[in-house]
């Protein structure tokens, strides 16, 4: 395993981190008796490299330090995520409510659909699928009981409006992650107030109250615009609400639960010990799984498997059944990796073993497929098909194909693309991008090698393909083969000078590069910031990246890093 | 699988209401209404004039596939009026007199920009994309300005209840390239409209979504909207300018729904719902009963008054629908870049023009005042490529069916321009609809000069 060791963690699992919180917390206190102390981080986790921005004032109360070359991204407003909507109704109204939850879909932009929801505007037909979907909210929480649980006042003795009055405040409070001002208040009360006047009775003006909060810009949107830094005015921080909402939302997907907003009150999340320990906290939540689940299944496509088109009469095996079943088993990594192990998640490019249930057991013909049941279990793919990792999971395998055949352009492209964050150029314009015929009697690498030929074509194709080509003895559903076209398929491929054949070696190399890692800093904090970095955050992107190989690269220290960084507290002006 | 079709009784249709479910307020075009000639209003009034933007994605066969620069076999061989139909516009027959035939033109948009497909469906705005820089993400584009057919929408939209209705039929469509691939409508470079693709849904918010006006919740869920109009109001204060415009789309769609919820009824009787979904069926979507389907409901909401703008995304740009009736297995953008699939290229367009005739079938035989929907609609149809193999965007192939209410050219006519920027033609058609119309586009896409020979 070159170049990573995998096992170097072996042993540090879930008692292993609840240690190392205590730490933070130990930590915490002694930054507060050494106000000089610049890196409240400096707990024995490593995290030494390159946070300091020169000899400026201390952090003290009011947070620690940003290092003055960070230029961040203008403050925007970020649509919440379809899920992250849908998490945030089932937080406050429960599970009922969140099924009737019905908001639109996101639109992605440069691959990712926080980049989408912070640079797109609602349309028409967008804020008729809110307002409906609002008033089936409230009515569903209404039906299941879960409107009563906001309500601290009896609407007989104090009377609907003292009493709806009451719930604006708390339950606006937790939907819109920040006190409501007096006039909002007011502004909704009147809401339900008449309401329950005109609709007899009261529960009727909660509903009408409560499904009027839920069409507020205020909940609809991470509104992010910040203040300026007492410490230096000529920066800009989120406010406490606000890095509250964007902690809980990247790390769980819903509004920030009641604990996180009462630190935030309080002003416990300006410095980044108190945000690790908060951070932490939250990870341990069951929805911490889930929401890391939902980044992968966007940023690796593994939910476009869901009604994956593929040509039935060349796969007739391809059934949703075992597109689920594909989509199962990457996720059971990552969750194995990220949770259940805590281990270097770089594993996920070349574990030896993988989660299968029988439907995709027999499809990779793995020995004891028959005794496999429905659920995902542990089985080890030493020695079989050379599969080991992600790149030998049949949905990364049948994403990216075409609908009869393989395609090796497109392996490869995601993977210099979504896996190293290496930028392909797109073919110039004019050129005749012509694929070789498929006269049915050479391999697809003979047919893509003829693009080698055409110097306008070779420059990227040189780039791509071959690293498809390795894994061109899985077809374009992730079965192994030895043939294709009835040629021997040759499969012997290069990336990054090192000679590779197969799934698991190519995942040794992916795994083993500097850039894997970065790519997934990168693709993490695009996500958790709606926004593609800019130069001026490159530095402190390297510190993260430097605390995640730290950590001995664990998943879930890099989400704390994440939001632990001055990257992720400060804005610009918004423009 | 045949889809059920509901038939359009002109009587029934347009029959006053008289209670039950149905609602009769607004004023529909009754004969008695109209003039003697049954050709405008009783009070001279116009009736009213439709748009629909059509398209289609990666382009159409080469005549030689070994002469990428050549001609497409689309074109006739004359100009003028009496063209003879090639094969790929065959499917046109019933409807000949309507349509329109355009060669030669090239996307001006498409500088200084160029991408392949992205500086294709620029054609569809008039004005150069906007590239999102990635740096090391995946590529996107966004629209350098409105489609046309939002810059009609945005004058004709206030007159009907939905200002305009964007239809998809094959659900093939890239979706991770930006806005510029997945959708064909925009409101602008931030405000790309979805489109709904399933023919149930279509029916839903064109029929369905109208408010009883004794509905005791009305003057409630008036009352939210209120509220958050002044959230956002008061939020505009605080944020950048981008944001600001994102709130004023937000402040006119709370606007928009406030006046569908005021909004009466139509006062044509409501068409049954439609049973056509667009659920794959053994993995192969269902073209031709979605896209019958899509052309019903449009007709009927033609017909009813209640939209007057549409596009239709038949297939996307970079789309990998599969034309599996033809026997084919490989998704269309992976077609066209395989010279020995130009066949099968072909294939598809042909099959492709079946289905925009259709609609013009569809609104031929939707008879109003004394002609039909056609007489009183514009079509235009386009693609993303002249020959996707090679990216181009000159020579586009392009239709433009409808009479306009008269102000297009009758019999349609094979057009032919070289270099001729494709924003003329768009301007031509918005002016058939809304003749205050100037301008189109922008940059090098803009133009001010309509096809004078597609004007009546």
């Amino acid at each position: 395993m070159r170049g990573v060791d995998v096992h170097m963690l072996e042993g540090r699992r879930g008692e292993d981190a609840r240690r190392r919180r205590l730490v933070l917390a130990i930590g915490l206190c002694t930054a507060a008796l050494l106000p000089g102390c610049k890196r409240g981080s400096d707990d024995g986790m490593g995290l030494s490299v390159g946070l300091d921005g020169g000899e400026s004032e201390t952090a003290g109360d009011d947070g620690d330090e940003i290092p003055a070359d960070l230029d961040p991204a203008p403050a925007t407003l970020r649509l919440l995520l379809q899920r992250q909507y849908v998490g945030a109704v089932e937080e406050l109204l429960g599970p009922e409510a969140a099924a009737a939850a019905d908001p639109p879909e996101n639109h992605a932009i440069n691959g990712f659909d926080a980049v989408g929801a912070a640079q797109l505007a609602l349309g028409d037909a967008e804020i008729d699928a809110y307002e409906r979907s609002a008033r089936a909210v409230a009515e569903a929480a209404a039906a299941a009981g879960t409107l009563d649980t906001w309500l601290a006042c009896d609407p007989v003795g104090a009377g609907n409006e003292a009493c709806i009055r009451q719930v604006v405040g708390s339950f606006g409070r937790r939907a819109w992650r920040r006190p409501l001002t007096d006039e909002e208040i007011e502004r909704y009360t009147a809401v339900g107030t008449a309401a329950a006047a005109d609709l007899g009775g009261f529960e009727a003006g909660l509903r009408a109250a409560i499904a009027a909060l839920l069409q507020s810009p205020y909940f609809l949107y991470q509104v992010e615009v910040g203040e300026p830094d007492p410490d230096d005015p000529s920066r800009r921080r989120l406010t406490q609400y606000e890095l509250a909402s964007r902690i809980s939302f990247f790390l769980l997907d819903t509004v920030p639960d009641a604990e996180l907003l009462d630190d935030a009150e309080a002003g416990l999340l300006y410095d980044s010990d108190g945000i690790r320990e908060a951070a932490w906290r939250l990870l341990e939540r069951p929805r911490a799984r889930e929401s890391l689940g939902e980044f992968f299944g966007e940023a690796w496509r593994l939910r476009n498997l869901v009604g994956l088109p593929k040509d039935l009469a060349t796969f007739p095996q391809w059934t949703p059944e075992l597109a689920e079943a594909m989509r199962g088993e990457t996720l059971a990594l990552i969750e194995d990796l990220a949770w259940e192990q805590e281990a270097d998640f770089r594993e996920v490019f070349m574990a030896d073993y993988t989660f299968v249930n029988a439907r995709l057991g027999f499809h990779y013909g793995l020995p004891g497929a028959a005794e496999l049941s429905d659920t995902h279990t542990k089985v080890s793919l030493a020695g079989h098909d050379k599969r080991g990792g992600l790149f030998g999971h049949g949905g990364f395998l049948s994403l990216l194909g075409h609908v009869s055949s393989t395609s090796p352009t497109l392996r490869g492209k995601f993977v210099l693309e979504n896996i190293l964050c290496r930028t392909v150029p797109p073919p110039p314009p004019g050129v005749v991008t012509d694929l070789p015929t498929n006269d049915g009697s050479v391999t697809m690498r003979e047919r893509l090698e003829a693009h080698m030929s055409d110097p306008s074509c070779r420059g990227c194709h040189e780039m791509m393909d071959p690293i498809g080509f390795g894994l061109e003895n899985y077809d374009g559903i992730g079965r192994f083969r030895t043939e294709d076209n009835g040629q021997p398929i040759d499969s012997s491929a290069v990336l990054d000078g090192e000679a590779f054949d197969g799934a698991a070696s190519l995942g040794t190399i992916v795994a083993s590069s500097p850039d894997s890692a970065h790519c997934l800093v990168r693709n993490l904090y695009r996500h958790a910031t709606g926004h593609i970095e800019g130069p001026g955050e490159e530095d402190a992107l390297l510190v993260i990246e430097d605390a995640f190989a730290e950590s001995g690269y664990r998943m879930q220290d890099l989400m704390v890093e994440i939001v632990a960084s001055p990257a992720f507290r400060v804005v610009a002006e918004p423009e | 699988m045949v889809s059920k079709r509901f038939r359009l009784s002109r009587r029934t249709m347009l029959r006053g209401m008289v209670g039950g479910t149905m609602v009769a307020l607004a004023l529909p075009p009754l004969e008695a209404m109209l003039d003697a000639h049954g050709e405008a209003w009783a009070d001279g009034s116009e009736l009213p004039r439709r748009l629909v933007s059509w398209f289609w994605g990666n382009g159409v066969a080469l005549a030689d596939v070994g002469n990428p620069g050549g001609p497409l076999r689309f074109a006739p061989a004359q100009t003028g009026p009496g063209y003879s139909l090639t094969p790929q516009l065959e499917p046109f027959a019933a409807v000949r007199d309507y349509v329109s035939v355009l060669t030669g033109y090239r996307v001006s948009a498409s500088f200084p920009l160029r991408r392949g497909h992205h500086d294709g469906t620029a054609m569809f705005s008039g004005h150069p994309f906007i590239e999102l820089p990635p740096g090391s993400a995946n590529y996107a584009s966004k629209f350098g300005g409105p489609s046309f057919d939002q810059v009609v929408a945005d004058r004709l939209g206030g007159q009907t209840f939905l200002p305009s209705v964007q239809l998809r039929v094959s659900k093939r469509v890239v979706t991770s390239e930006g806005p510029s691939l997945e959708f064909l409508s925009h409101k602008g470079p931030e405000q790309p409209l979805p489109a709904i693709q399933d023919p149930r849904e279509a029916w839903e918010r064109l029929f369905a979504s109208f408010t009883v006006p004794d509905d005791p919740e009305k003057p409630h869920r008036m009352a939210a909207l209120d509220a958050v109009l002044e959230d956002t109001a008061q939020l505009k204060a605080r944020v950048g300018t981008a944001d600001r415009l994102r709130l004023d789309a937000h402040l006119a769609a709370v606007e928009q729904l406030r006046s569908q919820i005021d909004a009466l009824a139509p006062s044509c009787e409501i068409p049954p719902q439609t049973a056509q979904s667009n659920d794959d069926i053994d993995g192969n979507e269902q073209l031709e009963p979605v896209n019958r389907a899509m052309a019903e409901v449009l007709a009927l909401a033609f017909a009813c008054d209640i939209t007057r703008v549409a596009s239709i995304q038949f297939s996307g740009s970079v789309g990998y629908t599969v034309f599996h009736m033809l026997g084919q297995n490989m998704g269309h953008h992976d077609l066209t870049h395989d010279a020995g699939q130009n066949e099968a290229v072909d294939a598809s367009t042909i099959y492709t023009m079946q289905m925009l005739a259709y609609l013009c079938e569809r609104l031929m035989q939707t008879p109003e005042g004394a002609g039909n929907l056609l007489d009183n609609s514009v079509i235009f149809a386009g693609s993303d490529a002249s020959s996707g193999l090679t990216h181009a965007v000159t020579d586009m192939p392009i239709i433009v069916a409808g009479r306009g209410g008269g102000s297009l050219t009758h019999p349609g006519i094979h057009h032919r321009s070289d270099g001729a920027n494709t924003s003329d033609i768009l301007l031509t058609c918005a002016k058939a609809v809304c003749p205050e119309i100037t301008g189109i586009g922008g940059g090098a896409g803009h133009s001010s000069t309509p096809v004078s020979a597609l004007q009546a």
